[in-house]
């Protein structure tokens, strides 16, 4: 899935990936601004929480479009794999600091902070998998 | 894999006891942990070994899971797998994201960060479910 690949569902990923990220930038942004501005409450503070989820949605459908149409089994491999780790090391930081934060009085981890860390993570865990096979 | 008591299929026997024993482990090392943490007020390394513990058997689940896609011979039931893990993380980013910005900007109830792992779990089981039903 790098950026020289020349497979066309990497590269369709590629595209829906990076529309997706720009897609929760500006839901972000548009989030924090209106309720920094306008502090709103009821449902326009749902709707406003669910915006920047949707983009988290839609780039979670793009990586199943991605397995589905991927016909390398070696690169499908390699992704799924890099999501399983990826996933794995967030639930084990999140846990972690989750002990330290109830009992030794860490700061509280901000919770959109999750979606970051696992696309972080994952991508980290994609190239040591894709190193392994080297 | 979560029918697996209903299954012949020697992979999805493995991983479930695999999965039970590491469930097991990650209760009681929670437990140890907070005790350690509560109860002997230790400092330095001492507390992020402590803290560490609990995430010792999710790192492992992960590497059952992934062990599991290696062992499973059937390409269907593997893909129901991958397609529920996907489903279970989508699951959990979105509620942490919505969460996060309820807690931070609504005066949300804050959400405690360790039920990170039992609501994935959960997801990962609906979704399971779900996938499974699609192809009934």
């Amino acid at each position: 899935m790098d950026c020289t690949t020349t497979s066309p569902a990497a590269r369709r990923y590629l595209r829906r990936f990076l529309v997706t990220m720009l897609l929760y930038v500006v839901f972000i942004v548009l989030a924090v601004s209106v309720f920094v501005h306008y502090r709103p409450t009821g449902p326009l503070a749902w709707l406003l929480a669910v915006l920047p989820a949707l983009a988290i949605i839609l780039q979670i459908a793009a990586y199943g479009l991605y397995l589905a149409e991927e016909t390398d089994e070696f690169q499908k491999n390699l992704a799924v794999q890099s999501m399983v780790w990826g996933i794995g090391a967030t639930l084990s930081v999140t846990v972690t600091w989750g002990f330290l934060e109830n009992f030794v009085q860490l700061r509280h981890m901000d919770l959109f902070l999750v979606y970051p860390l696992f696309c972080g993570l994952s991508g980290i865990a994609y190239g040591l998998v894709g190193r392994r096979y080297r | 894999m979560f029918d697996s008591c209903k299954t012949n299929n020697p992979a999805a026997w493995r991983f479930t006891l695999r999965f039970i024993v590491l469930s097991l482990l990650y209760g009681l090392f929670s437990v140890l942990s907070a005790a350690g943490l509560l109860l002997w007020h230790p400092t330095g390394i001492v507390i992020w070994l402590l803290a560490v513990l609990p995430a010792i058997p999710i790192a492992m689940a992960v590497l059952v899971t992934g062990r599991y896609m290696n062992e499973e011979k059937d390409d269907f039931q593997r893909a129901v797998l991958v397609q529920a893990l996907l489903g279970g993380i989508g699951a959990t980013l979105v509620i942490t994201t919505v969460w996060g910005f309820l807690e931070n900007y609504a005066h949300f109830h804050r959400l405690d960060i360790l039920f990170l792992w039992p609501i994935y779990l959960v997801f990962v089981a609906i979704a399971y479910y779900i996938v499974k039903a699609k192809y009934r």
